[in-house]
């Protein structure tokens, strides 16, 4: 784990500034074109993470793991950051953009939705693993079966339930 | 809750899901039965699921991708930083933002790469930009952008270095593979530019169609020598600490094998981005594949040492073969530095490129002993044929007399002209020659033309008629064949470039 966890930590900058790329073309609003897919950047950064360990080439699922656990720590510091920027320690409600999502008016609390899912994680270890994957990993649902070695039929019951709630907490909705 | 509790929830939930809608609120009523509690839970959990639509859907980076970037990252465009008027924003890289500046001092353009503040606060970044800069500076080719200065304003670091205007080969590649020609020309400006990098012992690291620009003047320049480190065996280990701490060099696609896994980096690496670009120019799609899963699986074969078979149908199929080598997974397989890469382009089949004489100077001697020589040979024509005149009776020998005198005199003038020219005035030889070389060819073919005729009017003098023939025969075969071979040779072209200006091929 320590080896890995070192080993992964020197090629983050790398995953990070072909998802810095991506991020640039939805800024643009432009098709992704020749750049990367996430998950291709995570299969590239995976290629670096073996780069002493040939013995470990089926650990896939592990790094998948660590890479998309890294990126949500990233993007919470950077989005905690920015709130307490703003005047009053406000958080910073990050306006989704409109254009990639049919009949959206959302915006998603990232912040909030990382203290909720440490609340999903005491409920269910495995779903928070699983939303990590799929929104902090950029992970398919295909993809996030191989890696939990579950099934997609699976992964689409977790996914569906933890979604409903993870909406609901961050509506303020929770009974209670 | 408990997990206890949650997994109850879980099962609820999916079992009244897998319901049609209306039916699902009885069943709930039913199956939670007096759980009041459970029943409301599972209600808004279904209510959330059905207004959640794209709730997460979409990756963190996509729906915050301002979160990705540098906070600061505010355009200098209209500022003026220390001694630089800053023009326009002409590129972002993963290293800074790229302007176009003026030099106010020199009263020059330039372009002025600034660091993101985030990145110059690390002191292992700042050590790497100097080291970075002062190897670059170093590096001074036709085929390379060069770095003027590092400046150090106002706490801000800043590299300075030559302006190109154009288009990359990333923009070029849009419109498909590169037409053969142009193919062959682009890559032996890259070679040749590696090749005077590497015998500096500067290596790249980060070629890719984005970093190579055509600038006006139809040549390729290496833009971005950034991330070149010297390689010298001393700085091996402060290099590699500076990677561990964090600095990641390369682009996924372009990096070799061996500098995906983080092993040592040298030529090598740069002669297998080489091959990597090649075959993306010549064939217009990525070797490695068109998506990223195709993508993975040949870096996957190259890190467990297979062989690569390339993808997309090469316009120049000669050049595979090089391409090939480049790519090889093993570094020792592959051309050993740009120097060897350039030799075996130029050694291809098909390729025309200037021939390489031993020596500039020699290749001109050459040429003006042809020169010199066709002279002579001219010469003698209308000497021959006042010698012939009589033979052939008196009107008609004088009229060949007299058009052999005018054309001889017409090319040996040009010709002596010429060897004048390179003699004194070596860098407009080209420009001359091209203005004086068609009415020497015309003048020469119509002399051979007239002693040939002369000739066959010589009814039985077969040594004098023998004579005029091969002459005539040196003239035309010197005019066709030879003098286009010792002029390419000297490396004469009409492009304004005298000999010792145009060694550089393309």
């Amino acid at each position: 784990m320590t080896d890995d966890r070192q080993s992964l930590d020197s090629l983050l900058p790398l995953v990070y500034q072909e998802l810095r790329r991506l991020a640039a073309s939805y800024l643009r609003r432009e098709k992704p074109g020749q750049t990367l897919q996430p998950t291709a950047l995570v299969n590239e950064a995976y290629l670096r993470l073996l780069k002493d360990r040939p013995d470990r080439w089926q650990n896939r699922a592990h790094f998948c793991a660590i890479a998309a656990h890294s990126m949500r720590q990233i993007l919470i510091e950077r989005a905690r950051a920015r709130g307490a920027q703003k005047r009053g320690g406000a958080r910073a409600r990050v306006t989704l953009d409109e254009a990639l999502v049919a009949g959206g008016d959302r915006s998603i609390d990232l912040v909030a939705l990382d203290e909720a899912l440490e609340r999903l994680a005491k409920l269910d270890p495995d779903q928070a693993r699983l939303v990590e994957l799929r929104f902090f990993g950029g992970l398919t649902v295909e993809e996030t079966a191989d890696t939990m070695d579950i099934s997609p039929a699976t992964v689409k019951r977790h996914w569906t339930i933890a979604r409903a709630w993870l909406a609901r907490e961050l509506e303020g909705l929770a009974p209670q | 809750m408990t997990p206890e509790r949650w997994k109850q929830v879980n099962d609820l939930f999916h079992a009244a899901l897998d319901r049609p809608a209306p039916e699902r609120r009885v069943f709930l009523q039913q199956a939670a039965g007096q759980d009041l509690e459970l029943l409301r839970e599972v209600d808004t959990l279904l209510a959330a699921h059905g207004s959640s639509d794209s709730f997460l859907e979409i990756p963190a980076w996509g729906v915050a991708p301002e979160l990705m970037f540098d906070r600061q990252e505010t355009t200098l465009a209209g500022r003026t930083i220390g001694s630089y008027r800053v023009l326009d924003e002409i590129g972002r890289g993963g290293m800074g933002i790229v302007y176009a500046a003026e030099d106010t001092r020199l009263g020059r353009q330039v372009a002025l790469k600034a660091l993101p503040p985030n990145y110059l606060s690390e002191q292992a970044g700042r050590e790497r930009l100097r080291r970075e800069a002062r190897a670059a500076a170093s590096l001074t080719h036709p085929g390379i952008a060069t770095v003027y200065a590092l400046e150090d304003i106002e706490g801000e670091l800043y590299i300075t270095s030559e302006l190109v205007r154009g288009q990359t080969l990333r923009d070029e590649l849009a419109n498909g593979p590169l037409p053969p020609d142009r193919l062959l020309a682009t890559l032996l400006d890259i070679a040749d530019a590696l090749a005077a990098a590497h015998a500096q012992g500067i290596v790249h690291r980060d070629l890719k169609p984005e970093n190579i620009m055509r600038a006006a003047n139809g040549h390729v320049k290496i833009l971005d020598f950034g991330l070149a480190r010297s390689i010298e065996p001393g700085e091996r280990s402060t290099m590699t600490q500076l990677t561990k701490a964090g600095t990641a060099v390369g682009t996924p696609g372009y990096m070799a094998p061996e500098q995906l896994s983080g092993g040592p980096v040298d030529a090598r690496s740069d002669v297998f981005a080489f091959g990597v670009l090649a075959a993306e120019l010549a064939t217009g799609e990525h070797p490695f594949g068109p998506d990223s899963a195709a993508m993975l699986r040949r870096m996957t074969q190259l890190m467990e040492g297979k062989a690569l078979s390339t993808a997309g149908a090469w316009s120049a199929p000669h050049l595979e073969h090089v391409a090939r080598r480049c790519m090889r997974a093993e570094p020792a397989e592959r051309y050993p530095s740009g120097m060897e890469l350039l030799a075996a382009l130029r050694d291809a089949p098909g390729v025309v490129t200037p021939i390489q004489p031993a020596s500039p100077q020699a290749a001109l001697w050459w040429w003006q002993f042809h020169q010199g020589a066709i002279a002579l040979a001219l010469a003698a024509m209308p000497a021959t044929a006042w010698a012939i005149r009589p033979m052939i009776g008196a009107p008609a020998g004088s009229r060949i007399f007299f058009v052999a005198l005018v054309l001889a005199t017409i090319s040996i003038t040009a010709r002596m002209n010429l060897i004048f020219t390179s003699r004194v005035h070596p860098a407009s030889l080209g420009h001359q020659r091209s203005l004086v070389f068609p009415w020497v060819a015309w003048a020469d073919a119509a002399l051979a033309v007239t002693m040939i005729v002369a000739a066959l009017a010589l009814n039985d003098r077969d040594a004098a008629a023998g004579l005029l023939i091969t002459l005539s025969t040196v003239i035309l075969a010197s005019i066709i064949l030879i003098e286009p071979a010792t002029t390419r040779a000297a490396g004469i072209d009409s492009a304004n470039r005298g000999p010792l200006e145009s060694r550089r091929p393309g």
